[in-house]
């Protein structure tokens, strides 16, 4: 089966100089759970921003479904974007807009901006946003605003806007990062439905080993920028651990 | 080099600024009485030498007040008392030059003749004639609407304005930039203007009245919420404006959905407040034939009616106060 992501050689260096990502190449296979750990500061989100090109890479190829992305703009960044969903550490809600809103605003990249403009979403989207939202169990919320919501929630919303884009890729920035554990698991079992019911191909950044050995299918570490380990949750030894991690840390458990 | 340079500017205008204070101020006014002489070549020669020996001085040790500023101190036990008395006579002569030149005087403060003069005004200012209550509120309703409509008007033009002179939405190329500057230096130079300027110049465009008062005041307020505008649009959390991005949105509608909706009630509450700015702008700029309340004040003093004026001033401040007092509610509940 063709990959869905191939990367090869992969930069980015940010406008200040810092080298965030150095000739990473890795391949992503439609279906996966792709979980990416690191450090913070290891490029980890700037990897994710690369692939759904919200920033470009500085050398490199990225080929997204057959198609060379690496330096598209204009209608092909915009188009390449809309198939792929994104969410956040911070939700990144429009917090005085209802939950309904926020959803819709996931089909902003399928209407013109003329269309938009005006606030006006079509019966039919309104539907689909309410069915969006019903995956994610918060369909009786629709009408609240956002930011009325518990943490967990608004990361529930923050999916179903990111699902009104029927995405062939969804990208999960530190998704459970600023929650507690509980509902960590929460929003992961909606991320690892989506990737199950739906196909939908997942590529999550996360911070603890044990969401990761879950819910990854694959997992690939990322240190100052490079790939150091790529492979199978479960061949994540100590060793390992270490050396990805340094030789300080220890493993937390989240249960 | 850079610093190197800077210093040694600071040094030779120190010299050159006390050499000018004390050839221009000190010896023709405090030595002598008020003997003006020529700016000729020998008091041109003195600036100069005063400049260059602290400019060679400054260059050759380390006695700089270049070096005193920019470094906060100064190694050597002379070069330090040099530095820090230079430094001082600096700001010692700018008090004298400053207390000469504005002509200060105790005596005409508390000379008696003066004093009863202004106790006749306050006195008159203090029995104000309710006569004139009427045509005083007509005036001030019309300094009220003429802030409002002032406001109404100016905010369309900030509101499309401001996402243009906001860093963060315009730094993604030359043309963007180059707007962002033209627009930033236009409307800095346009605020730089004082609104009672801006009032003279359309009273000769349109007439003297309300309409030239409340032109002063759209410029005026074009300027100054652009600035507030696009300085809160610089501050938006950017989280929002990435996901809307991520959607595959045009940057029309990342703007319109993410940015908006985070700046509308600070905008509104800039608004408010500028509102309140307005009417106590409006009364400054009726003085000069602006129109309303300012205008009705000018011309009782003219005629030295100074119990009319003691009612107008009373009722300005009753009015200013009570704006104030409304819009600091509104601008506390729209939080």
């Amino acid at each position: 089966m063709p990959s869905l992501i191939t990367a090869e050689n992969l930069s980015y260096e940010y406008p200040n100089g810092f080298k965030a990502l150095k000739n990473v190449s890795f391949n992503v296979q439609p279906g996966e759970f792709l979980v990416v750990i690191g450090l913070s500061g290891s490029g980890k989100s700037t990897l994710m921003r690369t692939l759904n090109r919200l920033l470009e890479p500085t050398s490199g190829t990225l080929t997204f479904n057959g198609t060379n992305v690496t330096h598209i703009e204009g209608d092909a960044l915009r188009m390449h974007r809309r198939k792929i969903g994104m969410i956040f550490q911070h939700f990144n809600l429009i917090k005085r807009h209802s939950v309904l809103r926020n959803t819709l605003y996931g089909a902003l990249g399928q209407l013109s901006s003329a269309q938009s403009l005006l606030g006006k979403f079509s019966p039919q989207l309104s539907e689909k946003a309410l069915q969006r939202l019903d995956i994610v169990g918060i369909r009786e919320k629709a009408d609240q605003r956002a930011d009325s919501l518990s943490g967990g929630q608004q990361q529930r919303v923050a999916i179903a806007r990111a699902l009104m884009q029927d995405p062939m890729l969804l990208l999960a920035d530190e998704p459970v990062a600023s929650l507690d554990p509980a509902t960590s698991h929460s929003v992961m079992k909606y991320l690892e439905r989506i990737n199950k019911e739906f196909g939908t191909t997942v590529v999550c950044n996360l911070h603890f080993l044990s969401l990761v050995r879950q819910y990854a299918t694959r997992v690939i570490a990322l240190k100052a920028g490079e790939i150091v380990f790529e492979g199978q949750p479960a061949d994540i030894t100590e060793q390992w651990f270490k050396e990805i991690y340094g030789d300080d840390a220890t493993e937390v458990e989240i249960r | 080099m850079k610093r190197h340079l800077l210093r040694l500017a600071i040094d030779v205008f120190f010299g050159a600024y006390i050499a000018t204070i004390i050839d221009r101020v000190v010896i023709p006014r405090v030595v002598f009485d008020n003997v003006i002489s020529v700016f000729d070549l020998p008091h041109q020669a003195f600036v100069i030498a005063l400049a260059l020996i602290l400019g060679v001085l400054g260059s050759v040790s380390s006695a700089s007040v270049g070096r005193l500023i920019l470094d906060g101190s100064v190694c050597g036990a002379w070069q330090r008392a040099v530095a820090m008395n230079v430094a001082w006579l600096g700001l010692t002569l700018t008090l004298l030059a400053g207390w000469v030149i504005t002509g200060i005087s105790p005596s005409a403060l508390f000379n008696g003749q003066g004093l009863e003069g202004a106790g006749r005004i306050f006195k008159a200012l203090f029995t104000p004639n309710a006569d004139i209550i009427g045509a005083a509120l007509l005036a001030m309703v019309e300094t009220i609407y003429l802030a409002f409509m002032a406001t109404a008007i100016a905010v369309p033009f900030s509101f499309a304005l401001s996402f243009f002179a906001a860093r963060n939405l315009m730094d993604h190329g030359a043309i963007p930039r180059a707007v962002y500057v033209a627009i930033r230096f236009v409307t800095n130079f346009t605020r730089s203007i004082e609104p009672l300027i801006w009032a003279i110049i359309f009273s000769v465009w349109v007439g003297i009245g309300p309409f030239a008062g409340m032109l002063a005041l759209v410029v005026h307020t074009i300027s100054s919420l652009t600035k507030q505008y696009s300085e809160q649009i610089e501050d938006v959390d950017t989280g929002p404006m990435e996901a809307i991005s991520a959607t595959g949105a045009s940057r029309t509608q990342i703007v319109w959905f993410s940015v908006v909706p985070q700046c509308v009630i600070p905008f509104l509450s800039f608004t408010i407040y500028r509102w309140d700015i307005n009417v106590r702008m409006a009364t400054v700029i009726g003085l000069v034939g602006g129109g309303g309340i300012g205008t009705m004040l000018i011309q009782y003093q003219g005629l030295a009616q100074w119990r009319e004026v003691g009612t107008i001033v009373i009722l300005i401040a009753l009015v200013v106060w009570i704006m104030d007092v409304i819009s600091a509610r509104i601008r506390e509940a729209l939080k």
